[in-house]
């Protein structure tokens, strides 16, 4: 199989990640449950996991590195503690679901800065224009899940810092690829996956919080800390981790972090855009092929959608499939962000890359599209 | 030997503790607190030399971390300390 489904989740790991994994149901029980081998084992393996995070994304201290089941479960939790039922919240025109159903649930006012699709000034005006006083929260992905978009985050976090208003980055797709500094961002919270490109296992996630934020609990229950009091505990990591941890994908998790460490963020960023590049040059040069994308990749990363004149999506999706070639076909979770850009009725093919993708899978994919559309 | 047991209000924050402490090469572990040390319900401590503990008080100081309490600990027996 050629795997081009990355912004969904990776697909290849680094070998270390199910080795550790293994290691982890055989070696370990549960962190914070007990003072004997193998609970100490689990807490030593979470703490070296949290370090690493912490130190990746600049958080003063790893008990502000949450572990969550997934970035949905974190963006819930930042997004429920800052934003009251009805409240006021600013979002970019790239949101994933994972933003605007609780915020629908919550039926908050949601103002939508929609700027165009790689022109970050633009969009980093449209927030600005939005943010008020009144303003409870801002969120705003790092990076468009449907288009690779990589929107102004930090020109966003200083309108933010600026105004008072506390701001929720959505790292989903920008995590292992992009950096991101959250003492600098002075961010309330980011949510990331821990299984796209930290190169974990599904299940896992991370919500790094502010060293000044106060976060809502979603979930009460055992934490293996001030066990006598009735209420969650206030302080970090344990008043958000509730419950067992899921110990073979934290210390698969390490393992990834500790892969995008080695190799490097701006490598593997490095690499997933030439890959996105060569795919864009081989899309457009396809007939009634229409690429959302920008030729020097400069506010993009490893994800290109396109789609195709007079074809459904899900025709060339199948297509692909039956080739040995993933791909996500449709809206991809995030209405929004097509509504934004104009694909709301078509949905776009959507081709994303990891750091284990190579060239000539590339040409592989092309050679089939070449094929499906002639 | 004597020890002193540093009680932290959580696994992680004893961790912190433990990693500041070795930083600065004061050798410790980290144990369960016995259950009659704290009110807390559960907790965990960091063990240290009864000779650390200035310097420990010290760079746990410099680091922004807290101890719940602190007890020494002579022939099985603990009593708190005030610091």
């Amino acid at each position: 199989m050629i795997y081009l489904d990355s912004a969904a989740t990776t697909f290849q790991k680094p070998k270390t990640v199910p080795s550790a994994m293994t290691a982890a149901m055989r070696t370990m029980g549960s962190p914070g449950r007990g003072g004997y081998p193998a609970a100490m084992a689990a807490a030593e393996t979470a703490f070296t996991c949290r370090s690493a995070l912490a130190e990746l994304y600049h958080a003063d201290s790893p008990e502000q590195v949450v572990f969550t089941m997934n970035a949905t479960h974190g963006l819930n939790i930042a997004i429920k503690t800052l934003v009251p039922r009805g409240g006021q919240t600013v979002i970019s025109g790239y949101e994933h679901n994972a933003v605007t159903r609780p915020l629908r649930a919550l039926e908050a006012e949601t103002a939508v800065a929609a700027g165009p699709l790689f022109r970050p000034a633009d969009t980093a005006e449209a927030f600005k224009q939005l943010i008020g006083p009144k303003t409870d929260a801002v969120i705003c992905c790092h990076v468009s899940n449907v288009f690779g978009f990589v929107l102004p985050v930090e020109e966003v976090a200083e309108l933010c810092r600026r105004q008072g208003v506390p701001l929720i980055i959505d790292a989903s797709q920008s995590a292992g690829v992009l950096p991101l500094d959250l003492k600098a961002l002075g961010a309330a919270f980011i949510a990331m996956p821990g299984h796209k490109g930290l190169y974990g296992p599904q299940g896992t996630g991370v919500l790094l919080c502010g060293a000044d934020t106060k976060a809502a609990t979603l979930l009460e229950g055992g934490t293996g800390s001030a066990s006598i009091q009735q209420e969650m505990p206030e302080f970090l990591p344990d008043r958000l981790e509730a419950g067992t941890h899921n110990m073979p994908g934290i210390a698969g998790l390490l393992e990834g972090v500790r892969y995008v460490r080695k190799r490097g963020e701006g490598a593997i960023c490095r690499k997933e855009r030439q890959l996105a590049q060569l795919a864009q040059e081989g899309l457009r040069a396809l007939p009634g092929v229409r690429v959302f994308g920008q030729p020097d990749l400069l506010a993009q990363a490893g994800v290109v959608s396109f789609t195709a004149e007079g074809r459904d999506v899900e025709s060339i999706g199948a297509g692909l499939a039956e080739r040995g070639i993933a791909v996500r076909t449709g809206l991809h979770c995030a209405p929004t962000a097509h509504r934004t850009a104009g694909t709301l009725d078509s949905g776009t093919v959507r081709v994303s890359l990891s750091d284990f993708n190579t060239q000539e899978e590339i040409r592989a994919f092309l050679t089939a599209v070449k094929a499906i559309l002639t | 030997m004597e020890h002193y047991l540093i009680v932290a209000r959580s696994v992680t924050y004893a961790q912190r503790m433990q990693m500041a402490l070795t930083r600065a090469g004061i050798r410790c572990q980290i144990f369960r607190a016995p259950r009659d040390l704290t009110d807390m319900g559960c907790a965990y401590t960091v063990q240290i030399q009864a000779t650390d503990l200035t310097a420990a008080l010290r760079v746990l100081r410099e680091a922004s971390l807290d101890p719940v309490q602190i007890f020494l600990e002579q022939k099985g027996f603990y009593r708190e300390v005030k610091t």
